[in-house]
């Protein structure tokens, strides 16, 4: 790892945190920062995440308050006040989240002071330093959600035992979060669970205000979400596991069977779940069974992804579809712990099948190492990963090139598709996953 | 002062009189005082931009180059957006192997932004370089860096003295100015600091006269968002009248670059995109310019022209070409005439861009009822009284803004436009009102010259056919605002700043627009 961190395939806190905000139906942030940092986070996130465009009230709607030099020496927090108090006369939203950039957060403002003066009068508005220096979408994610856990979720309510949130999929870090989201809950509906997704198109912000309620915190991520999972825990008594982001039928029975253990699932409703999903995914198969064999379409599999991507589809390369991971890279800025336990993750896949898993944030850097891992299995005929196949992010087509490999592009940064209700994860994505990479392979035909 | 002699660029501001926050009409924008413009604020803005996106857009382009961002990991992010158009762009000039641009975040974390970020800075110019043996490197101050107090110019000129490329430095902190166009001066002032005034070998020496009957050798000054469509209608113009054009300093390298000081004129095809570098090029190397058009519409085109042609003599050659070529394609576009005569435009983009398209659309039947421009600049001054004087002093509705959606949607309720003109990222906002909408400056289409005019014509024409898709979404789909915002004056947040004592603050133009469009 470098000091330095190459074409970063992550948004500053500041972003995490917008596109979080963004994500919810009827909310609205109200950027405190420099001119251009709620734009540029908003491009990032839309160009880098199959476009996702401006949405209700995102793009260059977003509410901000530009500050200049001036507010810089005499500081910005009248202008915020002024802002915050304009917002809330012409927006048409249920929730408000003041969130800060670089500058804000250097100079000091009482950021919580003043929207406290709002808190105070009943206005819906919530508050979270998020100044980019602070970390990446990621850490944006986890202080934007301790934010609405302590500011805006009710205390006190009644825990309802079959109600769940979900936590760990960051808007547009994981491209596809709304139809993972949506797929995950389909299937926990059909458990009979009640399911808080928070981020889809269909949440509005009374989910949230409610989500005291529920009975089970489930973090897809060992790393996303876990402090606010800890939040949700410690404020309203709301128990959490964590239960990687699943991808076809192996790794989404095993979350099942996870989930259910906690919850007053029964096992006859779990087994008749698993068996119709199950159903669903081989119903498929049966007719891509032909293809699969006829044309060889088994490949060796580079995956490049964050935590969560390139453990799980790692997972669903190896005991779904029937590939040969070869080499995995996680992309995250990680710390030891949290690199350990992505480590640990990968113990679950058999080791005759486990691929050789680096930690490195940058694109050269993951090209070399590959490079000289083939060098030293060279051989007089053919490279030891010929036929290749490359799962990663548009910034990883060039590999797919240099090894002649097929790619498809699934993690952040997305630039060459257009994702909408797409999903990877549970038994539907599964099936979308293994149509997407072997029309990859059928598209010369 | 000048972009040799400033140290660091000057906010347009300061520079060009230039403002972001206007509502009104073109006829109140042309009796408005320039210093109380420039003062205008919101007291609700929507977000803006800053100068690092611009600089990082042009300086991206210049090949085999290593972009060092020194800041929060954030910025730089949309280095995905432009890498984009970099790499079309090199598919479009038959380079099918296109590369990706190159970044790298200096990751200015909270120790950083205490300890001070230097050391960092340094550490990660070298392991650039060696990682990527790059042909130029380039560093972005931003916002943290700056106010921490980093001292870029040490930095640079260590760097300098190490490396054996040329190294670019661009000051592009974004609170520094309101006027994201600062970014422009920003990147041409890295440039010629860089490649030429810096370099190792010096600067190139003053060009010998042109011999007679030499073919003159023409700068254009191109734009990140020009794409190979103008430019080829470009190049085959000035050919046709006995003129060498020689595009850049975009995508250019080194050498052509430096190139650009031996030129015979220097063309801008957008004033206030160009002025600080042309300027540069005329006091240092004596080259004389053309800075006054942009060659979008017929007449634009036709005088751009002939300004060129009268350097070199060529005026009657120019005619001729010019009157063919009008000819030509005023028969072309009369079909899509009959379709757009007597519709009324609404256009949004970089201050004089809009308004020569809408000169443009003017030409093809059309009236102008309203332009929202992101900026209000010393260059566009007398134009909008152009385009009413067009129009038989129809007034219009003008909005500068440095976007703020809230008061376009305001706005485009009120006037019912039947067409939507707009720069890339305007464009939904009407969209979601149901309007028929053109998006402009897009690198794979024509817009100057005479293909540009026809060709806009016909996307206009085809737009206008079947607007369903926007038609639909706006029965589906809402805007963040309360319907009392629609009742509103579409400018009452604009709200007059501090101004020096012996200016008096200006009072807030009246607006007179139709509100009976209101739904």
């Amino acid at each position: 790892m470098s000091n330095f961190i190459e074409r970063p395939r992550y948004q500053c806190a500041l972003g995490g945190a917008l596109a979080t905000i963004n994500s919810i139906k009827r909310a609205a942030a109200i950027v405190h920062a420099a001119p251009g940092c709620a734009s540029s986070a908003d491009g990032a996130a839309t160009a880098g995440s199959g476009y996702w465009g401006a949405g209700y009230c995102g793009g260059r709607a977003t509410p901000s308050s530009n500050i200049l030099e001036k507010e810089i020496i005499f500081g910005g927090e009248s202008r915020l006040s002024e802002q915050i108090e304009s917002t809330l006369s012409i927006i048409d939203a249920d929730l408000f989240a003041v969130i800060t950039g670089c500058m804000t957060d250097i100079i000091g403002d009482d950021v919580k002071g003043v929207a406290a003066e709002f808190q105070k009068k009943g206005d819906p508005v919530v508050v979270a330093e998020t100044g980019g220096f602070k970390g990446t979408s990621s850490k944006g994610y986890e202080v934007i959600f301790e934010a609405l856990i302590t500011q805006y979720v009710k205390k006190g309510l009644p825990k309802n035992p079959r109600l769940v949130n979900l936590l760990g999929l960051i808007p547009t870090q994981d491209v596809f979060w709304r139809g993972n989201l949506i797929e995950l809950k389909r299937i926990l509906a059909n458990l009979g669970l009640e399911v808080n997704t928070f981020l889809t198109p269909f949440d509005r912000p009374d989910s949230l205000r409610n989500a005291s309620q529920a009975a089970l915190t489930v973090v897809l991520s060992d790393v996303h979400g876990q402090r606010a999972a800890r939040v949700f825990e410690e404020i309203h008594g709301v128990p959490f596991i964590t239960a990687p982001l699943p991808i076809g039928p192996a790794a989404t029975r095993g979350f099942l069977v996870q989930v259910a253990g906690r919850l007053e699932v029964g096992e006859k409703a779990l087994d008749e779940v698993v068996r119709e999903e199950n159903s669903w995914y081989y119903s498929f198969m049966e007719n891509v069974a032909d293809i699969f064999n006829d044309l060889d379409l088994q490949r060796y599999a580079v995956i490049i992804g964050d935590s969560n991507y390139s453990y799980a589809l790692t997972r669903f390369i190896a005991d779904d579809l029937g590939w040969i991971p070869y080499f995995t890279a996680v992309t995250d800025l990680l710390d030891e712990d949290e690199q350990e336990k992505i480590k640990s993750r990968f113990e679950n896949i058999a080791a005759e099948l486990r691929p050789k898993v680096i930690f490195e944030t940058d694109t050269s850097q993951i090209a070399a190492r590959l490079k000289k891992d083939l060098a030293s299995q060279a051989n007089p005929y053919s490279s030891p990963i010929s036929p290749a196949f490359v799962l990663g992010s548009t910034l990883d087509r060039t590999l797919a090139l240099e090894n002649k490999a097929g790619f498809l592009s699934v993690t952040y940064p997305v630039t060459n598709r257009l994702v909408t209700d797409q999903a990877y994860a549970g038994y539907r994505g599964g099936v979308r996953l293994v149509t997407d990479i072997l029309s990859v392979l059928l598209s010369n035909r | 002062m000048s972009l040799l002699e400033d140290k660091v660029v000057p906010g347009r501001e300061e520079r060009a009189g230039a403002c972001m926050a206007y509502g009104g009409t073109a006829c109140g924008l042309g009796q408005a005082d320039g210093a109380c413009l420039k003062n205008q604020n919101r007291s609700f803005s929507q977000s803006g931009l800053c100068m690092a996106l611009p600089v990082m857009g042009m300086l991206l382009t210049l090949p085999d180059t290593a972009v060092v961002i020194h800041g929060a990991i954030g910025c730089g992010s949309t280095g995905f957006g432009m890498n984009i158009n970099n790499r079309l762009r090199q598919l479009q000039r038959g380079n099918l192997n296109a590369r990706d641009g190159f970044w790298v975040s200096t990751n200015l974390t909270e120790s950083e932004v205490i300890h001070g970020g230097e050391v960092k800075l340094e550490q990660t110019i070298y392991d650039t370089y060696k990682r990527f043996h790059p042909k130029s490197l380039i560093v972005l101050q931003t916002c943290a860096p700056s106010i921490i107090g980093d001292d870029l110019a040490s930095v640079i000129s260590r760097a300098r003295e190490k490396l054996d490329i040329p190294v670019l430095a661009a000051n592009c902190e974004g609170f520094k100015t309101k006027i994201w166009a600062t970014g422009y001066d920003v990147a041409f002032h890295a440039i010629v600091h860089g490649f030429i005034e810096s370099d190792k070998e010096g600067r190139p020496p003053r060009k010998q006269r042109r011999k007679e009957g030499e073919r003159p050798q023409v700068n254009i000054i191109n734009l990140a968002s020009v794409g190979q469509p103008d430019e080829e209608e470009i190049t085959r113009m000035l050919d046709a009248i006995g003129i060498d054009a020689y595009i850049g300093p975009n995508y250019g390298t080194r050498e052509s670059i430096r190139n650009m000081t031996q030129a015979d004129l220097t063309v801008s095809v957008c004033p206030t995109h160009d002025d600080y570098f042309v300027d540069y090029l005329q006091q240092e190397y004596g080259i004389p310019s053309v800075l006054k058009d942009m060659p979008i519409g017929l007449a634009n085109t036709k005088s751009w022209l002939l300004d060129i042609a009268g350097h070199f003599g060529l005026e009657t050659r120019a005619k001729a070409f010019i009157e063919e070529e009008t000819a030509k394609v005023l028969e072309a576009v009369a079909v899509f005439r009959q379709v757009l005569e007597g519709k009324r435009v609404f256009l949004s983009a970089g201050e004089f861009r809009a308004l020569v398209t809408g000169s443009l659309f003017q030409e093809l039947g059309m009236e102008v009822v309203g332009v929202r421009s992101y900026h209000h600049d010393n260059f566009g001054r007398d134009y909008y009284d152009k385009l009413v004087e067009a129009q038989q002093g129809k007034d219009f509705a003008v909005d500068i803004a440095n976007f703020q959606p809230f008061e376009l949607t305001n706005l485009l309720r009120r006037i019912q436009p039947d067409i939507f003109i707009g720069h890339i990222s305007d464009n939904v906002w009407a969209a979601k009102l149901g309007l028929p909408v053109a998006t402009i400056f897009r690198i794979f289409d024509y817009y100057v010259g005479y293909r540009g005019f026809y060709e806009v014509a016909k996307k206009a024409a085809r737009v206008l056919r079947n607007p369903a898709f926007n038609r639909n979404l706006a029965k589906n789909v809402d805007n963040p605002y309360k319907q009392e915002w629609y009742e509103e004056n579409p400018f009452k947040y604009i709200k007059s700043g501090e101004v020096s004592s012996s200016v008096k603050a200006a009072s807030q133009p009246e607006i007179e627009l139709q509100k009976g469009a209101v739904q």
